[in-house]
């Protein structure tokens, strides 16, 4: 299957496959490939496979769509060819990613029933299929902060130590027994707020017997922590950063 | 801890091949949806559940257990422990596939919890879910090992087109597959007036998150949110088997010292 990978100067945004469901392509939000630049038309082009060719066809945007440096109206896709919509490029690229596990599939297919039978890939069809999203997932989800050590600081506040490497999958802050963070202070909350590391080596913050603040917005869900955070609760604030 | 569970064969099916067992001395509680023809899957869902419960048990009485798979880092020893009898309950079911050619294909996935000490650990393993009520916020635990979850997650697909997708019953993980497998741990507070739910996909494929979370926040007691989840689902068409496991924290009232501290909260300099 042929994929896009859509680029800003030199960095990847984003990554699709093409072929197997139109790629819309603009500035409104419910396009495929959404690129926020004024210079982009709201629904801006559109590549779509027909007769098994891959087309792009650009919906008579203001700015105009380039292939290899000539603006098109339609034109065939080749591997290698790059797109060029405002200041960011597309270029088209054949990939080995086998149609079976792209969204949608093969349209003259028959749905089955709502409910099918469960069934789990094995082995080497869950290998292939992994390494197949893995190359087409959004390239920014690997962190460059992946080997860096996640740290909170303390700012203010009594608390029994300056700083704590969060190596733990549930962080406690508060005066209980579970806590990592030990608030120092009578009138402390046993447990004031938590935070959780998930799978993806992310770390939320979220409420408990308080509900934190993060960067001086009180927040009530759960919410990702980015190096630099500042989290206000039960009297003392922290840093979140990541550590070399 | 209160709670109350109740699992039923849908209006379609004509098997269930959900399973749950509860220990609730120590707050332990288990649910297993199965697969495979012939009536393998209630034998791969049953045989889970009771495996991960024995280990466990057995565990309380004797901590020094040999653990089945090496300790994840970063957790408690309550939450390895679960991991443990996990990939244990694994090698069972998947000795059990292989014995005979009518078990082939057998398999089946799992949530627990167990909680100790204001401690909930969580482990899945494919797409029956555990979700928590906190304070009127009602959030999923868990992150499905469907191949659709995995596509939502990396981008590929919106919610949407994972609800309506023919790929929604293809799981990346499940019990008795393979020899061994990855267990998904983590770790929560349990907090007085916490509503944790445990339920298989019979459940959220009938059910929006707006049905469930309201019928937790207003029911009387876990027995009540168990029966009425079970029937709503039934109502919405019943396509599958449906089990819920729901706990509830009892709930304090906020005594006299904490809610002078929480007058006091942030006045550090006063103290």
């Amino acid at each position: 299957m042929p994929k896009l990978v859509l680029k800003f100067k030199e960095t990847v945004l984003k990554e699709v496959i093409a072929g197997a469901r139109e790629v819309s392509i603009g500035r409104s939000p419910d396009n495929v490939l959404v690129i926020d630049n004024p210079a982009i038309s709201n629904y801006h082009a559109r590549v779509f496979a027909e007769e098994g060719r891959l087309m792009l066809e650009d919906f008579g945007s203001l700015n105009g769509t380039f292939v290899n440096g000539q603006r098109v109206k339609m034109v065939e896709l080749k591997e290698g060819d790059s797109i060029a919509i405002g200041k960011h490029t597309i270029t088209v690229w054949q990939s080995e990613e086998g149609a079976e596990f792209v969204a949608g599939g093969d349209p003259s297919r028959p749905a089955p029933p709502k409910i099918a039978e469960t069934v789990v890939l094995d082995t080497k069809e869950r290998r292939e299929f992994l390494q197949k999203v893995a190359a087409v997932g959004e390239s920014a989800q690997i962190a460059p902060s992946r080997f860096k050590v996640p740290t909170l600081v303390v700012h203010k506040g009594k608390t029994d130590q300056r700083e704590y490497l969060l190596n733990n999958k549930l962080t406690v802050i508060g005066k209980s027994a579970l806590a990592t963070v030990k608030l120092k202070g009578w009138f402390k909350p046993k447990v004031a707020a938590q935070i959780n590391r998930r799978d993806d080596n992310s770390y939320y913050v979220g409420p408990a017997d308080r509900v934190p603040s993060v960067n001086g917005q009180p927040i009530a869900h759960p919410t990702k922590l980015s190096s630099g955070d500042i989290i206000e609760v039960a009297g003392v604030r922290l840093e979140f950063v990541y550590r070399n | 801890m209160q709670f109350g569970a109740r699992t039923d064969t849908g209006r379609v099916r004509e098997n269930n091949e959900d399973s749950y067992r509860v220990a609730p001395e120590i707050n332990l509680f288990v649910l297993s949806d199965g697969m495979g023809g012939q009536a393998s899957g209630e034998v791969a869902s049953r045989l889970a559940a009771e495996a991960i419960i024995a280990h466990c048990r057995e565990a309380t009485e004797n901590p020094s257990l040999a653990l089945a798979g090496a300790p994840v880092e970063g957790v408690s020893d309550t939450s390895n422990r679960l991991a443990s009898a996990i990939r244990e309950a694994n090698r069972i079911v998947h000795d059990e596939a292989n014995k005979d050619d009518t078990r082939h294909g057998m398999g089946a996935t799992v949530v627990a919890v167990w909680i100790a000490e204001g401690r909930m650990s969580v482990a899945h393993v494919g797409d029956s879910r555990i979700y928590r009520l906190r304070a009127g916020e009602f959030e999923q635990l868990t992150q499905d090992h469907s191949f659709v979850a995995e596509q939502v997650r990396r981008g590929l697909i919106t919610e949407q087109e994972a609800r309506e997708s023919k790929m929604q019953s293809v799981l990346l993980r499940a019990l008795g597959i393979e020899p061994e497998v990855e267990v998904a741990l983590d770790e929560q507070l349990m907090m007085d007036g916490d509503v944790v739910l445990l339920c298989s996909d019979g459940l959220t494929r009938e059910l929006s998150d707006e049905q469930i979370a309201g019928v937790l926040g207003e029911s009387k007691n876990a027995k009540e949110a168990a029966d009425r989840l079970v029937d709503l689902a039934n109502q919405a068409g019943g396509g599958d088997n449906v089990t819920a496991i729901v706990i509830g924290s009892t709930r304090k009232k906020m005594g006299f010292l904490a809610r002078l501290a929480s007058w006091f909260e942030g006045s550090e300099d006063l103290f």
